[in-house]
């Protein structure tokens, strides 16, 4: 077990690897990319559930179902069927992340006051009009929410399809240090990992968490 | 034009509305044969049972809904949908709480593509006439209900509409706060000469603002009767004529209350449920 010191001293040094920045940078990449996948995908299946009922009532049981599969375990079929890489690394990331975006969105949606609508309506507010003053905004606080539970839930599946299927992302290179015996290089990796997802939370959702405070009841 | 010409056309007229729900087999009545029109700058005021169907009415005659028979005409035309001339406040304040006050009373103008000084000007103008100079900047879950309701009346005077539809307007404020905002409501339908129609269960509320009210019956609703209240502005709640007017209302309604009430107990009784069964199996 390597000490905290060491850890440190170790991510300070592997932080000029090139080689180490880009594996960081590429599993974010994989990462970012399923989540706006899921988030291009879930958006409007999401909207019109929460806007209408008949779609809600056949669609959302579906995807519960779909949502209660153990994504570990479709791993190993999703690489058999799309191939080692990149590639299969963004469809996992997507399909994890597309569940909290999905029931947030819904929820969100669902929640908006009928008045509002109203107000909308008798100001003669067009379709674009109304999901970019009244939609967009009135779900933004789910929204977020949804997406910071993506991005929490995401980094793991990401690191194990990595792991799994030798993507060059950080997932592998932790994996290979492990097998190597370099335990404070495989922390000082965990360790860049845990300050990137705190640098999106705090850069990204806590500058919305801050505009939404102002105005959320 | 011609002020006394334009007091005799009718700006707003329903003809035979009725509103069915339900499955076209099996209707459920809400609404029949609701007939009134409405003079230019006239106060309306709506009474009727709760759960009558006045609320949706309103909504109809803003365009949100539409009837199953008969025509709502708005200075000739029929209303088919929203219509720019024609506003709404809501029970709800319905604001929109990601806005400022300024964001939602400018929001009528912002959707119509108005540019922002001009809509700036409006917001200064009515926030003025509505009494929230100053609160222009503030979020909505920084106002009280009174507060949040001037905001209400102001975002539905921006758009300079010419029928203002008002559902309970005051219904969800605390009393001593609605009836200022009632005694402002007055002033700037005086100064403005705007149609008001305002939906409302509370009787002495209907005689404090309406020339004109329409006594719903209870669901479907018909109308019972029309009155003109013909008292001298600004009102006093205390003279004889106010509440011998407020009287003469308050029986009427009392007596369409009464007739339910009864229909309902006759109901309950066994031996009248079953004649009633057998009446409508016939």
């Amino acid at each position: 077990m390597p000490s905290f010191t060491a850890t440190v001293l170790t991510l300070a040094s592997s932080l000029h690897d090139a080689g180490f920045i880009m594996r960081v940078a590429q599993s974010f990449l994989n990462l970012t990319s399923g989540i706006f996948l899921a988030l291009a995908v879930a958006m409007p299946l999401a909207l019109l559930a929460g806007l209408r009922n008949r779609f809600d009532t056949t669609m959302t049981p579906l995807i519960m179902l779909a949502g209660a599969l153990p994504d570990i375990a479709l791993l190993p079929i999703l690489v058999l069927w799309i191939g080692p890489g990149n590639a299969a690394a963004i469809s996992i990331a997507a399909f994890s992340a597309f569940f909290p975006i999905y029931f947030t969105i819904r929820e969100g949606t669902q929640d908006i006051s009928k008045d509002l609508f109203h107000v909308a309506a008798v100001f003669n507010t067009s379709r674009a009009d109304t999901f970019r003053k009244l939609i967009l905004p009135a779900i933004s606080p789910q929204l977020f929410t949804g997406l910071r539970l993506a991005y929490d839930f995401v980094w793991e599946i990401v690191l194990a399809i990595e792991i799994f299927s030798g993507v060059t992302g950080i997932g592998l290179y932790i994996s290979k240090a492990v097998e190597a015996g370099d335990v404070a290089e495989a922390f000082a990796a965990i360790l860049a990992v845990g300050m990137m997802a705190i640098l999106v939370d705090r850069l990204v959702f806590g500058r919305a968490e801050r505009w939404i405070r102002r105005w959320i009841d | 034009m011609d002020k006394t010409v334009d007091r005799l056309t009718h700006q707003m007229e329903l003809k035979n509305v009725s509103k069915e729900y339900g499955q076209t087999e099996d209707p459920i009545p809400a609404i029949q044969d609701v007939s009134f029109n409405l003079h230019r700058g006239e106060f309306a005021c709506i009474v009727g049972p709760s759960g009558c169907g006045k609320s949706t009415l309103l909504k109809m005659a803003a365009g949100l809904d539409k009837p199953t028979s008969g025509e709502i005409l708005f200075c000739g035309e029929p209303v088919i949908g929203p219509h720019p001339k024609i506003s709404m406040v809501f029970q709800s304040f319905a604001l929109f709480p990601w806005r400022t006050v300024t964001g939602n009373v400018e929001y009528g103008l912002e959707v119509q593509g108005v540019p922002k000084a001009e809509r700036l000007d409006s917001v200064e103008k009515y926030l003025e006439m509505v009494g929230l100079a100053g609160y222009a900047h503030l979020y909505p879950k920084q106002l009280s209900g009174g507060m949040k309701q001037r905001v209400g009346m102001a975002r539905a005077l921006a758009v300079d509409p010419e029928v203002i539809l008002m559902d309970e307007a005051f219904s969800a404020i605390d009393e001593f706060t609605a009836e200022t905002l009632r005694e402002e409501v007055a002033d700037i339908h005086a100064e403005t000469e705007k149609t008001f129609v305002l939906v409302t269960h509370n009787l002495v509320e209907a005689v404090e603002l309406a020339d004109k009210i329409i006594v719903l019956s209870t669901r479907p609703a018909r109308v019972k009767k029309i009155l003109d209240v013909d008292l001298e502005r600004p009102r006093d709640k205390t003279r004889s004529e106010f509440v011998d007017a407020h009287k003469s209302i308050f029986a009427l309604l009392k007596e369409e209350l009464e007739t339910t009430i009864v229909r309902r107990r006759i109901s309950r009784v066994p031996e009248f449920q079953r004649l009633t069964d057998i009446e409508a199996q016939s």
